[in-house]
């Protein structure tokens, strides 16, 4: 199944399913950068590939997404020169940005399992 | 390889974001598909698809747009080049003078050089206008002048005195106040009086005026310290010595103590207690000249034993104007009638002090700037004319600067096309150099302000002597002055900047972005236009060089006037014995040994005494004529009356034409006489002798033999129109203040000391006021005229330093334009001299045209100035030769820097430039 990612603003109105949508966002590129920093293509590539293909974000709705996360104060980017490289943005988690992490990562758990015991789904 | 940054900046261009914001997009993004595409076509695919997919990246902007429209990345109200934003007028305004300071900043010699002219002209009108705004508009700092008049006598309708305010009586005056119906309050004032302060041991001299009780409340004046007049302080003669002082005067002569009011001043042998301070901008009706102090009438007697001897019942002592304010609802003319139904009352009830006089009500105007010439017409005119000169001044510089501005907008007229090419609308544009323009003004409307302060400030203590300083007219600024100022900044910012603005707005995009930048100069008609302004600013300035130099000749020939007595030898010394505490019999005596101890010195001449300073004339009204009847009520004779002792007409140098002079025989108790000028004579005895024919003067009940005819002088001003003249002999007529005439043998500053030392040693405890020689009698006299040469020079100087600048400005531009072509010239074999002389010939083409204008326009202007010169024609030739002349010297100048830059270009510089 592909499902583009066309995060939470497709639509005029915000419906619970944006809602819903935009939050799984948030979390999927607050994990991404918990374990190190990373630029905007690797997390792009790194949703790709760890849903297996399933999840893709478009580059007109990831970066708008982390300059959000940014304006909350939740990631930092960085502009990052390296050796052989071009010049590329590197985004981090910010103390708040760990703290809001944790949060949604218990009610994303929480709501997984209420959908799970209600449809008889196994937790993902 | 994809530029994919590009490629989305490209994508980015309908988002409108702010600029740093779009760099970071398109920087981060760029990268985005620049990664992706690499590793499409590693993974194998072939570079038509890996494009495709990258690009599909971009396909929808939707939700970027939608989010960052919530956040800080776009710019709010943001118009990118044009103006697609209509309606944020303000929002564009702020943003043009953001650019603009930009602007200035980069080119501050440009800002110099736009508003130190501008200045120059917004400060030499501010200058103006305060003395116009003060003498003209505001001359009488009283709450609602409007409803004052006065009540005068008016004088007879001749020639030389055309209906001039006089006097009344204190009698008349106090009649007048009781019966009439139409005032609501009416004061009475005389003439400011020379009084001498006695202070330690010093005198000084300082005027007085005598006012009724009630004339600062009719006035509705409020002081500026204590309190005025009470209304009983001016019932019983002498009761109540108070004063009131002008408010400079506390300023200047007693330094602002704070406890002024209380204290006690000795004038002419009499203590007065100041009771208060009259209100700064107040001094007196007269606009121009007023008094030290204010004091009741009711003390005139105890302050002039001599002078206002009985004026409080002799109703031909004629020393007062009144001054009234209307009922509400009640006019001039009406109370005209009211007053006149009483002056003819009592005219019947006093016949031969009040018949044959008219009375009137006129306009406080009337007799704010003079009693004697009556109106304001003169200052009217010189102010004017004054405007009408810093007006020009102003032009010159507006056009100097629209050159610069023109200029300039030559040098920008690619980035001007550029604009108008990426979208700008020309209206937008013209608002954005009209804005420029604004600034340019504003800020030169500032610094004009503070010059045009300063420089009237300087030029004020200059022309005003200092010892009546405080006497004097005080301009100030005012709201209206600031708000002149204002406005002509304003209209300078449009009258220098819509031509240029309009021409640099009209650009054709496609020709001037062709053009590369050298020949992008100035096309045809702006040149015309410019060269246009240079000759308006030469003839300009040329008129007032003209009109400058004909008030010079002016002046020059003034001092040749012949002004009826003789100069070159004469002495005069101000004394007032009266006022010195002097009986009359004491008096006298001191006149006599003075007369014969200062004659018998060795480098005198001849020595008198005579009431009348030389060109300061007293006017007396209602001189009768034996057998004459008036031809109606407001035919009343006024003549200059000067009282004289023997010998004046020799000391003085005024001839005896027929008759005799006045002799040792013309005593207290012989045939009262008279001796009359020439003009009196042929006036009211033409064809006859007026030789043993009999006079009455007015406030006196005897009549007079003319005993001698003498030639008409110059009595009030220089090159005045003929005036009758009495003399009458001091003997018959005594004076307490009188002057000493001496005439020396050599030259009369020789004399000064010795005679003033003669004249303390007879009379110790009497001031002499001031000393004059017949030169700075003239040079007083002259006053007017030299002002005026000030003011033209100053102004002439600053027009020609004006004109000179552009015509430099523009020459060397010109040069700076042609530099190519001089360099063909040059290189094709032209000399440096014949490449300065056609830089020369293009300059004083524009100055020989400007010079022909200016010529006709100050033949046409000149008949206006013919009545304030002196012995010099309109169309003087030498004045126009030489205002030529030094026009033509500072042109020469301001073309031959620029001539000799262009005769120096290497032509190979000057074509690889090119």
């Amino acid at each position: 199944m592909y499902v583009p990612y066309n995060g939470f603003h497709s639509m005029s109105q915000n419906s619970p399913e944006q809602e819903w949508k935009k939050g799984s966002a948030e979390l999927l590129v607050l994990s991404l950068l918990e374990s190190q920093p990373r630029h905007g293509y690797d997390i792009s590539k790194l949703i790709h590939i760890r849903s297996g293909g399933v999840l893709q974000f478009h580059v007109t709705s990831l970066y708008p997404l982390l300059y959000r996360l940014e304006e909350r104060g939740w990631i930092v980017g960085k502009w990052v020169e390296k050796p052989e490289q071009r010049r590329r943005r590197y985004y981090s988690l910010t103390v708040e940005g760990r703290k809001t992490l944790r949060s949604q990562r218990k009610s994303w758990r929480e709501f997984a399992a209420a959908i799970g015991r209600v449809t008889g789904v196994e937790n993902a | 390889m994809h530029d994919w940054k590009n490629i989305v900046r490209e994508r980015l261009v309908d988002l409108r974001l702010q600029p740093a914001a779009e760099w970071q997009l398109a920087e981060e993004i760029g990268q985005h598909l620049e990664d992706k595409y690499r590793e499409l076509l590693s993974g194998g695919v072939t570079e038509p698809e890996a494009y495709r997919q990258t690009v599909a990246e971009l396909d929808s902007l939707y939700p970027l747009k939608a989010s960052l429209e919530r956040s800080a990345f776009i710019a709010k109200h943001e118009v990118a080049v044009g103006d697609t934003a209509k309606g944020n007028w303000l929002g564009d305004f702020v943003r043009d003078l953001r650019f603009c300071f930009r602007g200035m900043k980069k080119n501050p010699a440009f800002v110099l050089f736009v508003v130190l002219p501008l200045a120059l002209g917004i400060g030499a009108n501010t200058a103006v206008f305060t003395v116009f705004n003060t003498l003209i508009v505001n001359p009488l700092p009283v709450p609602a002048s409007r409803q004052l008049a006065v009540v005068t006598m008016v004088g007879a309708k001749d020639k030389s005195n055309n209906g001039a305010t006089l006097p009344i009586s204190h009698p008349d005056l106090n009649d007048y106040q009781a019966k009439n119906e139409t005032f609501a309050s009416l004061a009475g004032y005389t003439a400011p009086q020379v009084v001498t302060l006695q202070s330690g041991g010093a005198s000084e001299r300082m005027f007085c005026e005598l006012v009724t009780g009630n004339y600062f409340s009719t006035l509705r004046l409020n002081p500026a310290l204590g309190r005025f007049f009470a209304p009983n302080e001016d019932s019983a003669p002498g009761a109540h010595p108070v004063a009131v002082l002008n408010y400079a005067t506390w300023q200047g002569r007693f330094g602002g103590e704070k406890d002024i009011v209380g204290k006690q001043l000795t004038l002419d042998n009499v203590v007065l207690t100041v009771v208060g301070v009259a209100s700064p901008k107040f001094i007196g009706i007269n606009a121009i000249f007023g008094p030290d102090l204010w004091i009741p009438a009711a003390m005139a007697q105890q302050l002039f034993p001599s002078e206002m001897n009985g004026i409080f019942a002799n109703r031909a002592k004629r020393l007062f104007i009144g001054v009234g304010r209307l009922r509400p609802s009640v006019t001039r003319a009406q109370a005209d009638g009211d007053i006149g139904r009483i002056a003819i009352s009592l005219a019947s009830e006093y016949p031969e002090a009040d018949a044959g006089h008219s009375i009137a009500v006129r306009p406080v105007s009337d007799v704010m700037f003079s009693s004697s010439s009556g109106t304001n017409r003169p200052f009217l005119f010189g102010t004017a004319a004054l405007l009408a000169v810093v007006g020009i001044v102003l032009v010159i510089a507006c056009s100097n600067v629209a050159n610069l501005f023109l200029a300039r907008s030559a040098s920008r007229q690619q980035e001007i096309a550029v604009r108008l090419a990426i979208g700008a609308s020309r209206p937008r544009l013209l608002r954005q150099l009209l804005a420029e323009n604004i600034i340019f003004a504003l800020l030169s409307g500032f610094a004009g302000m503070g010059l045009g302060y300063a420089a009237f400030r300087a030029l004020w203590s200059k022309v005003i002597p200092p010892e009546v300083s405080a006497n004097m007219i005080r301009p100030h600024m005012d709201a209206l002055v600031l708000a002149y100022a204002l406005a002509i900044s304003v209209l300078t910012g449009f009258l220098f900047g819509t031509a240029p603005a309009i021409q640099a707005s009209r650009a054709s995009v496609v020709d001037a972005l062709k053009e590369d930048s050298h020949a992008a100069g100035r096309s045809r008609r702006k040149v015309t236009f410019s060269k246009a302004l240079l000759v308006g600013q030469v003839a300009l300035s040329f008129l007032l060089l003209v009109g400058a130099a004909l008030f010079l000749r002016s002046i020059g020939h003034a001092y040749e006037i012949d002004p009826g007595f003789q100069t070159r030898r004469l002495a005069v010394f101000l004394t007032n014995p009266g006022q010195a505490g002097y009986s009359e019999a004491e008096t006298k005596n001191f006149y006599k040994e003075v007369r014969e101890r200062v004659t018998n010195m060795p480098a005198v001449q001849s020595a008198s005494w005579a009431s009348n300073l030389p060109l300061w004339g007293r006017l007396a009204a209602g001189v009768q004529i034996e057998g004459r009847q008036p031809h109606s009520k407001s035919d009343t004779l006024t003549t200059i009356l000067n009282t004289v002792d023997l010998n004046y007409f020799e000391t003085a140098g005024v001839p005896i034409e027929q008759g005799r002079t006045f002799t040792e025989m013309d005593g207290e108790n012989s045939t009262r006489v008279a001796i009359v000028n020439e003009k009196m004579a042929g006036d009211y005895w033409p064809n006859r002798n007026a030789l043993g024919k009999r006079i009455q003067l007015p406030g006196e009940t005897f009549m007079r033999q003319i005993v001698g005819i003498s030639r008409t002088a110059n009595y009030t001003s220089l090159g005045e129109p003929s005036q009758p003249c009495v003399y009458v002999p001091l003997a018959q007529h005594f004076f307490d203040a009188m002057t000493l005439y001496v005439r020396s043998q050599g030259a009369p500053e020789q004399i000064l000391l010795p005679v003033q030392r003669q004249m303390r040693a007879l009379g110790p405890h009497i001031l002499i006021n001031d000393v004059r020689t017949g030169r700075t009698i003239i040079d007083n006299g002259l006053f007017g005229p030299k002002i005026g040469v000030a003011l033209l020079s100053v102004f002439g100087v600053l027009a020609l330093g004006l004109a000179s600048i552009g015509l430099y400005g523009a020459m060397a531009y010109s040069v700076a334009q042609r530099k190519r072509e001089i360099g063909v010239r040059i290189a094709l074999g032209a000399a440096p001299d014949s490449v300065m002389l056609l830089i020369l010939k293009e300059g004083l083409t524009l100055v020989v045209s400007g010079m022909v204008i200016g010529f006709l326009a100050a033949l046409m202007l000149g008949q206006l100035l013919s009545t304030m010169l002196f012995g010099v024609s309109a169309s003087d030739p030498i004045s126009a030769a030489a205002a030529s002349a030094v026009l033509l010297i500072v042109a020469l100048l301001a073309c031959y820097f620029p001539g000799r830059w262009a005769s120096r270009v290497d032509p190979l510089v000057a074509l690889r430039e090119g």
